[in-house]
């Protein structure tokens, strides 16, 4: 409740009403500032340790140690980068995990474009109960079923090279996953069901509808959910540290852990792969930031 | 055409109730077996690779061995076994802390990032963006660059604190600092993400209520207090089960930055899962926790619909 304001004869009304308004521009200004203080903290917290990242990538190991640090090296030196071009595997962690994401990514849109139409759009018997185990088993983790994964997999006869090792082995297991069949479901439940019905009139089979119709008006979730499926594999880490043992099999997340010594550990090496790692991806990210950010907020199942 | 002949077509044209049974019958097998080819691609996989080896798990649990040579089965054991085992106890006990303080951390800053966000929309673009950057790194890689802020000899709070004259701190010496050093990595890959979902939440909220709070009066914490929060609650509660869920399998993170140590301070369920199962090969235990762990999850995963489902039973009200 506002104060009773008492007006005096003496006081000049004008004064007092512009000396309240400076004060609030004042507090407006200040409470300004220190929003944007603390959000140029945060901003600074999630940038600086990766350009803190770079310095060590370009010095030798060992000027890692000295103190004070040399933030900006005297000369670039590039003998890490070398190191993890020619002394690692690095190139083919690199294609592995393009191949591995990939593949999954691929075939993950196939099935479930068509389970997300089908349970969105069609009838047939079990539906209901078909869809209730895709629920349920939502946010199963891999660790919970890595065993039996591995032993399944590790069993499979020689002539199906689909083994440990293997990039069939790798992939197979992974391209399963239910979030996508979801949110494929709910994206196709805001299809328009009269364009559907009038199709069907028109004589189309349920295929030339999912072709000609479907397809071309779900473009942007498919795009979302390729790019929250390459993003959720591509840093994918306990499933190919289980199913790969040779360096030559190994995704870039195993391989780049496997950098890290049990004693002695290289910490430039170490820093110039993560570089190499994830300045490709901030850059992709830039340019296609849109798609991006939708993606990771369809996997929080909003509704 | 006489009137006749034209019955006779019509005779013709039309089914019996039979034909017609017959026929429907036909059509829906049909249109069944249509909606079954597009489902089968994608059930195929799920059966064998996830709902198969869901079971096959629990009857793990009631075997040893078996990922090298094969299983043995071997009744309850690996439970009693299991039940007397102080590092799986710890290594809950770890997930949790571990949990409730990345989550109430994690939230507790996005919430006020976003409202700030919210209100101050000048530049919002950027920052939203530099938030974001760190969810792109795999958490493998977030741990590895962890390192550098808190490594021993160059971490950089090491370095700030020697410039300031203060000793350094030994952040991976004692199971604390340690554990907080995996909550501070998750801290920062999931910053931005939280804050963008709270900003999405907050934005959801229809203005006027906000209007009509400020005509009666309400002062700016009163109306976060009175109409925010009360409307932001369903969605807080699901982000909070989401999180759980997510928090409780952290793994990587431990795996490059602890190894679970020192001593078991830093183990968690999955680590101790990985460990009895690829490290010690001691199957039996490995398989008893990796069946705690899906239940803890399905539990988790109900209480999460049941809160979507309340939410939206109670939306017609609201409107």
């Amino acid at each position: 409740m506002a104060a009773p304001v008492v007006i005096t004869e003496a006081s000049e009304p004008h004064a007092d009403y512009s000396r309240a308004a400076r004060r609030s521009r004042v507090l407006w200004l200040g409470k300004g500032v220190a929003a944007y203080a603390v959000l140029t903290v945060f901003a600074a917290i999630t940038l600086v340790p990766f350009l803190y990242l770079l310095s060590p990538s370009f010095r030798q190991s060992y000027e890692l140690l000295t103190f004070p640090p040399q933030w900006i090296p005297h000369s670039l030196y590039t003998g890490n980068f070398h190191h993890v071009l020619h002394q690692t595997s690095y190139p083919r962690w690199a294609l592995n995990t393009l191949i591995f994401a990939g593949a999954i990514t691929a075939i993950t849109l196939v099935l479930d474009t068509l389970a997300g139409y089908a349970f969105a759009r069609l009838r047939f018997p079990g539906r209901t109960a078909l869809f209730g185990l895709v629920i349920a088993t939502l946010m199963i983790p891999t660790a919970a079923v890595v065993a039996p994964l591995y032993i399944m997999i590790s069993r499979l006869p020689g002539w199906t090279h689909s083994g440990v090792n293997t990039y069939p082995g790798m992939i197979l297991p992974m391209v399963c996953s239910p979030l996508g069949v979801f949110m494929m479901r709910q994206f196709m439940s805001t299809l328009p069901e009269a364009l559907v019905e009038a199709a069907r009139l028109d004589g189309a089979g349920e295929w030339q509808i999912f072709r000609k119709i479907v397809l071309p008006l779900m473009k942007p979730p498919i795009v979302v959910l390729g790019i929250f499926t390459f993003m959720f594999q591509w840093v994918n880490f306990l499933w190919p540290l289980v199913i790969t043992t040779t360096d030559n099999m190994k995704t870039l997340t195993v391989g780049i852990a496997s950098l890290q010594g049990q004693f002695v550990t290289d910490w430039g090496v170490i820093s110039a792969a993560a570089v190499m790692t994830i300045f490709p991806v901030i850059a992709v990210f830039l340019i296609f930031q849109r798609w991006f950010v939708q993606a990771s907020m369809a996997g929080a199942l909003k509704q | 055409m006489s009137a006749e002949t034209a019955e006779r077509a019509w005779d013709e044209l039309t089914l019996s109730p039979a034909e017609y049974r017959r026929a429907g019958a036909r059509y829906r097998q049909q249109r069944n077996l249509r909606a079954y080819l597009f489902v089968v691609p994608y059930f195929v996989p799920f059966l064998a690779f996830l709902v198969v080896p869901l079971f096959w798990s629990v009857w793990l649990s009631f075997n040893q061995g078996g990922l090298l040579d094969s299983a043995k089965f071997v009744g309850l054991q690996n439970w009693r076994v299991i039940g007397a085992d102080t590092e799986l106890t710890t290594s809950i006990k770890n997930t949790a802390i571990y949990a409730v303080e990345a989550i109430f951390l994690v939230f507790t800053l996005a919430l006020l990032l976003a409202l700030l966000l919210n209100r101050y929309r000048k530049g919002s673009n950027f920052f939203k963006l530099a938030l974001y950057v760190p969810l792109l790194a795999p958490a493998v890689l977030v741990g590895l660059i962890w390192q550098f802020v808190t490594n021993y000899d160059f971490g950089l709070i090491n370095v700030v604190l020697v410039h300031l004259g203060l000793g350094r701190v030994n952040i991976f010496g004692n199971g604390t600092t340690a554990l907080l050093a995996i909550v501070g990595a998750e801290v920062w890959r999931g910053l931005g993400f939280w804050t963008l979902y709270f900003l999405a939440s907050l934005q959801s909220i229809p203005e006027e209520l906000l209007d009509a709070a400020r005509v009666d009066g309400a002062r700016g914490f009163q109306r976060f207090r009175r109409v925010t929060v009360p409307l932001l609650k369903p969605m807080l509660l699901f982000a909070i089960v989401i999180a759980i869920i997510a928090n409780f399998q952290v793994f990587d993170t431990v795996y490059v930055l602890t190894q679970g140590g020192p001593y078991e301070s830093t183990s968690t369920l999955v680590w101790f899962i990985w460990k009895r199962l690829f490290q010690f090969q001691q199957t039996g235990q490995g398989y008893a926790a990796a069946v705690l762990l899906l239940a803890i999850i399905l539990g988790l995963t109900a209480v999460s619909f049941w809160l979507l489902g309340s939410r939206r039973r109670r939306r017609p009200r609201e409107a």
